[in-house]
């Protein structure tokens, strides 16, 4: 290297030795940006489901008004006295003399209903006391998030059942109990009454399809008629049996009912069909703490959303991204691998393979946004709008397949990832020998046999790869979707138990786009957004877990060829 | 002699297998190319219609019964038409069979409307001195008998299905209960409902008077009305309602023009005198605009103007926009019902087609008919009817989609109703019918090109760097971890990091600015400290850590991060008065939003570093070692064989990695949507958002109408997008080709 003693700063310079270390810089903030983002959402995504502790601050504002704030602390910042003047309006008399730093914290207050806003800011130097009382209680509620109060006393019917000390071990065994209801009613519900509708739904289409046609004589028509009415009836009976059977449920479920007091003093009647959860935080261990942990990261994995997706689970958005990206692996593993075929095995090298690779390259490199316009133009208005009037007539002018949907959105992000499966193909492809081929095609195999018995074979794992990646490239896609199928709450999910089982034309939920749903579209950011992070980390964790599968299994094929190869 | 394999004794299988295997390939193959030719020309197909040629056919005459017609207009679908003469019949026809009957007319309240009804046509019972269309509301007309009462009527045409055959039964009737308005209009009169108020406004020469009747709701009598009336100075012989009815425009005989504000009808206040034609000219016709918003005046000398209210420093001024020239004076101009174009009848018997925001002539053909009284077009703008003084109703066929665009209008600007000037503006839709749409691309291209651009001028640098690092300096072991684990973030979903950027750092951005910029110079200065530091340890213990830099700057990366954030405080205060965002506002006119320019361009900086890094790597670790040792063999230093050896090698390498970083940069669509206000406003202000192509299309396409023209111009911004990332990716894929040619020949 270069000699350093006496050096001069410009010979320094002139020895390249500080740009080395810019360059090296450069790898740094790389390698940082990676690191900073993952371990940014990994914090945050993690620690949304760890039960905060319920503080209880006694503030006391400058005009010399006082209060009891309940809630947990979400947020800390620290801002120069300008800024915070300015963000909030006051003067410096909301400061302290010489006070150039305010620290605040962000309080969930809960209780959006009768005391919002449910977040507030509020400056430490206010905080007078903070105390952490053991009885401090949270309920997650089916609407208006979560409360936070104090037990008083629990009912039932109305009647006084226990109050005080008692009323919390009387409290979690009633809501055992409305924990069991509610699976009765979700099963009645997304069971029995959704397979009466759907019935119904189509014994209205064979009722129009029967109208529309001319083809049936008038005879069979009036019998086909009046066998439908007749079904409709029978469902309309078990459809109003269901109903006086979940009605009865949910009544049961409000039997019960708690009062709580809030931190200004107001007194709360919850009814128990309305309360979800209900714990205290402060008294809780720590193995309490981790079981209520996994318990909400379960209800988050494995619930629908509530409340405009702001509060719940995600699991109609787990469920749609799963079942998009398998059909757009059906779809797209065969096309990529054929066209990889040809070019590697089949196709003479020249213009013609010259322009597939421009082609493949351009597939890979055209924005993902131009599919979606590509997939809402073609696949949804011109092919599904002909399949509708071809096959569907009898739903129109209600679209079948002719408006976004499942189908269409695999489709769409199949093209989209054709050039990962081809271009991991052909490398796998390539690093065949070729001396393997020509021994299988002196054995006398036709060069199909070669393909399939030996070629194929061979290249399965980087074909494998290809799908793996072109999977997580579609999972964290969002931007076509939002065309082609993606909606923010799809009622329904694309597999369920009504006949014929899969419904390809219905609209599905997406993580990628739930991320961009709720964190902007969202009426309580503020609230949404652990929930958003919480997301984000789960796609996070699923694409990368995908990605070093797929760079796993490279380099395990690595090694197996270079035996091969030598 | 070679060994010929006969094929011909294999089984009839295994040939086929083979044969078939061999088809399908084939076709997989060219698939792939079917696909973007197919992506390319679906988007074309749907992109052509905007661009094409308008067409005027003759269609039928209508044999109507004999009569001096005041009004032919057609319902919705083009199916019916409706004639009323002078003398007060209305007869329904169908437009397409040319006949008047098949209809069962109906006119409800008959007995006190003292109308008798036929099987094809109505009679309003009282001799109509004009019938004109209502302001403010599409589909309604104002009748005016020969003693200056007034009536409002409405024709609807409900669809009724017999026997499955689809019937219209179309009718006329009254809007309110009370039929006839003794207004005693002796001059000119306008009638305007809107807002649940009818207002009617009539000039005699020089006395202005306006009815207001308050509370008007269909189907129920108007409340007796308050009245406004004004002397004016000069004589005027003609009276139309402005937009939303707050204003009046006054014509007068010799082109004169007055316009008064009537937002307080009791007390009207003229506003605005002048002239419409110059003064040796005569005005021949004179129609608004839909929305009112415009007046069209055709003068004697062959000019069709548009003119339009602008309000600036000087108060309210009637500009003349654009101009349209005929050969032949326009005697008569009919307004499109819904889009901002006009046909114009001139005195030679020729129709033109015009489109006024585009400013296109669009066609022209010749009348059947001579001496037409009376024209109109359907609401769709796509036929048109023509009323000759012997009755007879003649059609043509107007094939005219989309006027409203042109080259010019997509990527010039455009004098827009109500502006003072011309300006470029995205704005595509309104709640209001009468909205004029503005379909300027170029702050779209704009915005596009300002995003990539600030986030190249973050990636670019750091990718390349980084790349030249990795490739040439890093320690092998470090390498094999360090390129996956970037590239690993090319996988990164783009939602993520859009989410992060707008509701993380946009805000820490926000509120710690003067830390973020110190940053800027901070990191450099602190890692050359670094490095000067570094080359005053011997030797003996430096080397041992050669290519391990990357990992070691990391510590003082965080610390001059921490340092900058430690003196933005101080920055603060100091050089920017306490208030960076003010200071920037008021020292160099730059506002701030807080998603803005420098946001996404950390964000999708991030986003395309991957990219370029990845393939600047590949390039420069692929030049060849013998190139590289002979160059160190020579005495040059590491550094030295880098700059003018390596570099050089890989620079096409290195210039098709920047392409495609572009490229994606270009179509990115999520970060810029999350990460930027979407606002589509033209300004380079680092500090304020923009809206790209791709945002735009993700934001209006779902809620566009299909084959609309506001659809087929999303769709040619994809085309556009496509074909940019297109030139760019193949650029990059030949430079890349030739580049391996070279390798393969050192």
């Amino acid at each position: 290297m270069v000699k350093k003693d006496g050096l001069k700063l410009n010979a320094w310079f002139a020895s390249g030795e500080p740009w080395v270390w810019m360059n090296a810089a450069a790898v740094g903030i790389s390698i940082a940006a990676v690191v900073g983002l993952l371990l940014l959402i990994a914090a945050r995504g993690f620690a949304h489901f760890w039960p905060a502790s319920v503080a209880q601050l006694d503030v006391e504002f400058p005009n010399g008004v006082s209060g009891v704030l309940l809630g947990e602390i979400a947020d800390r910042e620290s801002l120069s006295a300008n800024q915070y003047l300015e963000s909030t309006g006051q003067t410096t008399e909301a400061l302290e003399p010489e006070q150039a730093v305010v620290e605040r914290w962000l309080i969930k207050t809960g209780n959006r209903r009768v005391a919002p806003p449910d977040f507030r800011w509020v400056a430490t130097h206010y905080i007078q006391a903070i105390d952490y009382p053991e009885n401090a209680l949270v309920l997650e509620r089916m609407e208006w998030g979560n409360a936070y109060g104090f037990l008083e006393a629990v009912y039932q019917d109305g009647e006084l059942s226990s109050e005080g000390e008692g009323a919390w071990s009387d409290l979690e065994n009633r809501l055992k109990r409305s924990v069991g209801l509610r699976v009765e009613i979700h099963a009645l519900e997304s069971g029995e009454l959704n397979g009466i509708n759907y019935a119904l739904e189509r014994l209205r289409l064979e009722r129009r399809s029967l109208d529309r046609r001319g083809t049936v004589d008038d005879a069979t028509r009036e019998a086909r008629l009046s066998a439908l009415a007749e079904e409709e009836n029978l469902l309309l009976a078990s459809f109003q049996d269901a109903e006086s059977r979940l009605r009865s449920l949910e009544e049961s479920l409000a039997r019960d009912s708690i009062r709580i007091s809030t931190s200004s003093g107001q007194e709360l009647e919850v009814s128990l069909s309305e309360i979800l959860r209900a714990w205290r935080p402060n008294s809780m261990s720590t193995p309490q703490k981790a079981s209520h942990y996994l318990r909400s990261l379960w209800i988050f994995l494995s619930e629908p959303p509530r409340e405009a997706n702001t509060e719940g689970g995600i699991f109609p958005a787990i469920f749609g991204t799963v079942m998009m990206v398998m059909l757009m692996s059906v779809l797209v593993t065969p096309f990529g691998v054929i066209a990889a075929l040809y070019l590697r095995e089949y196709a003479k090298q020249g213009a013609f393979v010259r322009l597939i690779r421009i082609a493949v390259n351009n597939l890979a490199g055209v924005p993902s946004i131009v599919y979606g316009v590509f997939g809402l133009g073609f696949f949804v208005y011109f092919l599904g709008g002909n399949l509708d009037a071809l096959f569907f007539p009898d739903a129109l002018p209600a679209p079948t397949f002719g408006t976004p949907g499942m189908l269409w959105a695999s489709l769409t992000l199949a093209l989209l990832t054709v050039p990962v499966v081809v271009v991991s193909t052909e490398e796998g492809l390539t690093r065949i020998p070729r001396s393997i081929r020509e021994g299988s095609l002196a054995l006398g195999a036709t060069k199909a046999e070669t393909l399939f018995k030996v070629v194929l074979p061979m290249a399965s794992p980087s074909i494998l790869t290809g799908v793996i990646l072109a999977v997580a490239r579609a999972a964290g896609e969002v931007a076509p979707l939002m065309l082609v199928g993606v909606v923010k709450l799809a009622p329904s999910l694309p597999l369920d138990g009504n006949f014929p089982f899969v419904h390809l034309e219905r609209k599905f939920m997406h993580l990628g786009f739930h991320i961009y749903d709720v964190g902007f579209q969202s009426p309580n950011v503020e609230a949404a957004r652990p929930l958003v992070f919480a997301t984000a980390l789960l796609l996070v964790i699923l694409i990368i877990f995908l990605n070093l599968t797929a760079i796993m299994l490279r380099n395990r094929l690595e090694r197996r060829y270079r035996g091969v190869e030598a | 002699m070679a060994v010929t394999v006969r094929l011909s004794k294999m089984p009839m299988r295994r040939r086929l297998v083979n044969t078939l295997t061999r088809v399908v390939v084939a076709l997989g193959g060219a698939g792939v190319i079917a696909a973007i030719v197919l992506i390319f020309v679906y988007l074309l197909w749907v992109v052509a219609p905007i661009f094409s040629a308008t067409n005027i056919e003759t269609g039928l005459a209508y044999d109507l019964p004999a009569g001096d017609t005041l009004l032919v207009t057609t319902n919705e679908t083009d199916e019916v038409g409706l004639r009323i003469t002078r003398s007060g019949d209305a007869t329904f026809f169908g437009v397409s069979s040319g006949r008047s009957s098949g209809f069962s007319s109906d006119l409800k309240n008959t007995e006190q409307a003292n109308a008798s009804v036929s099987d094809r046509s109505i009679s309003l019972g009282r001799t109509l001195e004009r019938v004109i269309e209502v302001a403010g509301h599409t589909g309604l007309y104002a009748a005016v008998d020969t003693d200056g009462a007034v009536t409002m009527l409405q024709a609807s045409y409900p669809v009724a299905f017999d026997d499955d055959v689809r019937v219209i039964q179309p009718s006329l009737d009254y809007v309110f209960e009370d039929d006839w308005l003794e207004v005693e209009a002796s001059g000119a009169l306008d009638v305007y409902y809107g807002d649940f108020e009818v207002r009617i406004a009539k000039i005699d020469r020089r006395s202005l008077t306006i009815h207001q009747y308050r509370d008007a709701e269909p189907g129920f009598a108007l409340e007796l009305p308050r009245r406004g009336r004004l002397q004016l100075d000069t004589d005027y012989k003609r009276v139309l309602f402005g937009p939303r009815g707050q204003w009046l425009y006054l014509l007068g005989v010799d082109g004169t023009v007055e316009i008064l504000d009537i937002a307080r009808p009791t007390a009207p206040k003229s506003i605005y005198i002048g002239r419409l034609v110059p003064e040796n000219r005569t005005a021949t016709a004179v129609e608004p605009l839909l929305g009112r918003y415009s007046l069209l005046v055709s003068d004697d000398a062959g000019l069709v103007t548009q003119w339009f209210v602008v309000r600036d420093e000087f108060g309210y001024q009637f500009k003349s926009a654009r101009r349209f020239e005929l050969d032949t004076p326009a005697v008569r101009l009919v307004p499109e019902p819904r889009r901002k174009g006009f046909g114009a009848i001139d005195a030679a018997g020729h129709i033109h087609l015009f489109y006024t925001t585009s400013q296109r002539s669009l066609a022209s053909a010749d009348l059947v008919t001579e001496d037409v009284v009376f024209a109109s077009i359907a609401p769709r703008s796509d036929l048109m009817l023509t009323a000759a003084r012997d009755g007879t109703v003649q059609s043509y066929h107007l094939d005219n989609e989309h006027p409203e665009i042109s080259w010019s209008t997509l990527w010039s600007k455009v004098w827009y109703e109500g502006y003072s000037e011309p300006v470029y503006s995205w704005q595509s839709s309104s709640a209001d019918n009468d909205f004029e749409p503005k379909f300027s691309l170029t702050p779209l291209l704009f915005g596009t090109l300002k995003g990539a651009f600030y986030a190249m001028v973050f990636a670019v640098p750091v990718a390349i760097m980084g790349a030249i690092y990795t490739a040439y300096f890093m320690a092998p072991s470090m390498r094999r971890l360090v390129k996956p684990g970037i590239e690993i973030m090319a996988a990164l979903p783009t939602v993520i990091l859009g989410f992060l950027a707008g509701l993380w750092l946009a805000p820490i951005i926000e509120a710690n600015l003067s830390s973020v910029l110190s940053i800027i110079l901070v990191m450099p200065v602190g890692v050359m400290v670094c490095a000067w530091l570094w080359s005053r340890i011997p030797d003996g213990i430096t080397r041992r850590f050669d290519g391990w830099y990357g990992l070691m700057v990391l510590p003082v990366l965080l610390l001059t991060i921490w340092i900058a954030f430690a003196i933005g405080p101080w920055l603060e205060t100091q050089f920017f008065g306490g208030d960076s965002k003010a200071w920037f506002l008021e020292n160099w006119g730059l506002s701030y939003d807080q998603r803005n320019a420098l946001v996404v361009g950390l964000a999708m900086g991030l986003a395309v570093i991957p990219t370029i890094f990845s393939i600047a790597e590949d390039a420069i670790y692929g030049v060849p070692t013998h190139l590289v040792n002979g160059s160190l063999a020579l005495g040059a230093t590491p550094w030295q064989t880098l700059i003018r050896v390596v570099m050089l090698t890989a620079s096409p390498g290195i210039f098709s990695a920047i392409m495609i970083g572009l490229g994606r940069a270009v179509g990115e669509t999520m970060i810029v949507l999350m990460a930027t206000g979407n606002t589509p406003v033209m300004d380079l202000n680092i500090f304020e958002g923009m809206r790209t192509f791709a945002a735009n299309i993700a934001v209006e396409l779902p809620e566009s109408e299909v084959s609309s023209t506001h659809y087929r111009i999303l769709f040619l911004t994809a085309l556009v997008l496509f074909l940019i990332t297109f030139a760019f990716n193949t650029l990059a894929e030949i430079v890349r080709q030739q580049l391996r040619n070279r390798y393969g020949n050192l």
